[in-house]
This record gives structure tokens, C-alpha cells and sequence, in this order.
């Protein structure tokens, strides 16, 4: 038999890095669902394990699932947009997406889940027929270290900025804007700065 | 980007380069339970599974979500008494039955929509000698899911036909004809950039 020219396509395995985000977040959630079994050994080590049949899951501790992080819920108009904001411009790791609907982000130390307008879920309308909107003036605030440069990046990547960098109270402080109009207040901790250590 | 995560730590914690070996613990609260066998592997693994879905379906963001499936899909196997040995082979071959799934998944959504694309009955596939391989790749991107999945397992991952239909859920001689039909659209599509100089 002649040789297939379509033979040429065959591509071997090339290692292509991950976004680091990516491969942190992901490890994240293998090592919650995995962990160490309980009574030692891996679970190929047989002896240890469940017998055949048990599906091995069932009765192991699981780990806590409470990371202690503070969460918030923004709508938005489109989840992939909003996904794509928050990762590519505020640095935050995607935890899970489950599209149409709903996306899980942490960065920051906060726990951030998006939710899409009308949608089932959290966005589909309240009883008394509200449906949750995006916008508002109220905001989650992130600490950055360097204010001006991160607002000057910002911009230059187009997002929209509501309040170039002013002093507050003990910090510099500027207001962004997410493709859905959410705000997102950004500081850096000036003389006088105080928090809860 | 921005360096929100690192908020509340000083400049001088942030830019500290990484150890080899330490980059696994960004961002991580704890150190890596050890024996875990899939986290044990997954430094070295994950740039091989990634690479191999990144180079087949050509979206870095379904490349991430098989990726993901995938290491949880080994973490669940991992736990199965008389558990697979889990090597960086092994993982590539889950990754290729997301990758398969997936594809049957958007020819389920697509199905109405893609009659239109599938051409007409007569399968005309003589191929010249030498093959422009990035034209074709760019070709194969515009198949249906069906056709995507055939060439690629059989072509680009070189499998014989029968751990295609396998991995298609299809008999061989099933297999067979969607394979001679795919190749033939792939021609068209190969055909039709060529004369446009893509």
C-alpha cells in the first residue's frame, strides 16, 4: 500500500507551559480532591484501600472546603469577557467556570464569583421579579502595591478608568471599571494607614 | 497585570525569584502531600497534557478545561482499587478521551446545524505527494467536530482505525467511512485556502 500523505500531519507530543495561574489552581484543587488516604499507603498499595467493588471515595475524610476567604458576587453581561477581565487584567486565577452562568475567581485573598445577568442561578430574577443587574457604586477594593503604575497599565490596556488616582484617607486610591460596568476600587496604603493585623 | 494576589505583602516578598522546585507552591496554603501519585507527577505531566490538547483543538482555554478534566478524571482513578500506574503516557491518553468527548459533544449541539457542511456524496481524495502540513492543520480547524476527531486521532495522534472507532464509540467500518469522508472535505477546505493563498 502506497504512503499516506496525510501521514505528514502526525504531531508528536510537544510541552507547552501553562499559565502559571492555571497550573497553581488546578494543583489547588487535585490536592483537595486527592489528599493522602487516610490510613497511609497509596491506594495502589492494596491492604489499605476498600474492597473491590467500594467505591473507594466514599467514607474518606474530605479536606475542609473552607478557605477562610472573604467572597463576593458581581453580575455581568458576558462571562467569558468578565473571566478574561479579571484574569488578564487584575491577575486573579479562574477556579472553576461553568458557562453559560457562572465563573469563580480568587485573587487578592478574595474569593470572586461572577454570575450572568438573567441567567439560572444566582442571576435569574428574585421573587419579587428583580432581576440582578451589573453596576452600582458598590465595589470590592483591591490592594495593589504600586497604585499609579497599576492605573497606568490599566488604562493603557484600554480598561476604563471612573477616578484617575486620588488621596483618600491614608491611602491613594483610583476606580476602575469591569466590561459590565462593575466598579473595582484599587489603593495603596499611604502614611496613616491602618488594618487589623 | 496586576500584582493584586500579592496584595499585603511587602514589594520585597514579590519579586523574590523562585527556588527550582518552589514554583509548585505559588500561591499554595500547604506543602504537597507526597504520596498523592497524580500531584507527585503533575509538574512534569501537565506541560505534556496541555501541549497535547493546546496543539488539537487549538483554544487555550479548552486546552485549560481538558487539561482540567483530565487531572481530575486521574485523581478519581487514582483512588480505584487496582489503580492504573499513573505516568505522563497515561495522562496523554485520558487527555485524548476529553478531547474525543468533547468533539462528540459539540457535534451533538451542532448537529442541525452542521448537515450544510458535510459535502456531497462522491469521495474524490487523490492528495498531492507532498503536503502542506500547516495549511492542513489550518484546514482540519474548520471540519465538523465529527471529522475534526477522526483525522486528528487517526492522523495527527496516529492511532490504527480501530482505536479510533474505539474512541469515537463507532464500529470500524463506521470509522472507515467517516475517515475517507473527512479526508475529503478536508481536501475541499485545503484546497479552496490554497487557491485563495489563504
Amino acid at each position: 500500500m502506497a504512503a499516506d500523505p496525510l501521514d505528514a500531519l502526525w504531531l508528536p507530543v510537544v510541552p507547552v507551559d501553562t499559565r502559571p495561574e492555571f497550573a497553581a489552581a488546578l494543583l489547588r484543587r487535585i490536592t483537595a480532591a486527592g489528599g493522602t488516604p487516610a490510613a497511609g499507603g497509596t491506594p495502589a498499595a492494596g491492604g489499605t484501600s476498600a474492597a473491590p467493588g467500594t467505591p473507594a471515595a466514599e467514607g474518606r475524610p474530605r479536606p475542609a472546603g473552607n478557605r477562610d476567604n472573604p467572597t463576593v458576587r458581581y453580575f455581568v453581561h458576558d462571562l467569558d469577557v468578565a473571566v478574561a477581565f479579571y484574569r488578564q487584567r487584575l491577575g486573579f486565577e479562574e477556579e472553576l467556570r461553568s458557562a453559560p452562568g457562572f465563573a469563580m475567581l480568587y485573587g487578592g485573598g478574595l474569593r470572586l464569583l461572577l454570575s450572568v445577568s438573567g441567567l439560572a442561578g444566582a442571576g435569574r430574577p428574585l421573587p419579587d421579579g428583580t432581576v440582578p443587574a451589573a453596576g452600582g457604586s458598590n465595589r470590592i477594593a483591591l490592594q495593589v502595591p504600586d497604585l499609579t503604575a497599576a492605573v497606568r497599565e490599566l488604562r493603557e490596556g484600554g480598561v476604563r478608568i471612573r477616578a484617575d488616582v486620588s488621596q483618600g484617607v491614608a491611602v491613594r486610591q483610583a476606580l476602575i471599571e469591569d466590561p459590565s460596568g462593575n466598579l473595582v476600587e484599587l489603593y495603596e496604603p499611604a502614611a496613616g494607614y491602618h488594618e487589623r493585623s | 497585570m496586576l500584582d493584586v494576589a500579592a496584595a499585603g505583602k511587602s514589594p520585597d516578598d514579590v519579586r523574590k525569584p523562585a527556588a527550582p522546585g518552589d514554583v509548585i507552591n505559588v500561591g499554595m496554603q500547604e506543602a504537597l502531600p507526597d504520596p498523592d501519585p497524580v500531584a507527585s507527577i503533575y509538574h512534569r505531566s501537565l506541560p505534556h497534557v496541555y501541549g497535547y490538547l493546546l496543539s488539537r483543538c487549538g483554544s487555550a482555554s479548552l486546552a485549560e478545561d481538558l487539561a482540567a478534566e483530565t487531572f481530575m478524571a486521574a485523581v478519581a482513578a487514582a483512588r480505584q482499587p487496582g489503580a492504573p500506574e499513573i505516568t505522563v503516557a497515561w495522562l496523554v491518553g485520558v487527555a485524548r478521551h476529553k478531547l474525543a468527548d468533547h468533539w462528540r459533544r459539540s457535534a451533538r449541539e451542532e448537529r442541525n446545524q452542521a448537515v450544510a457542511a458535510q459535502p456531497a456524496g462522491a469521495v474524490d481524495d487523490p492528495w498531492d505527494e507532498w503536503l502542506d502540513a500547516e495549511a492542513a492543520y489550518a484546514a482540519l480547524r474548520c471540519l465538523s467536530p465529527h471529522q475534526r476527531a477522526a483525522l486528528t486521532l487517526r492522523y495527527l495522534d496516529g492511532l490504527p482505525v480501530a482505536e479510533v472507532a474505539e474512541h469515537l464509540g463507532r464500529s470500524v467500518h463506521a470509522t472507515e467511512t467517516l475517515l475517507a469522508r473527512s479526508r475529503a472535505a478536508l481536501r475541499l477546505v485545503y484546497q479552496e485556502d490554497g487557491r485563495h493563498g489563504r
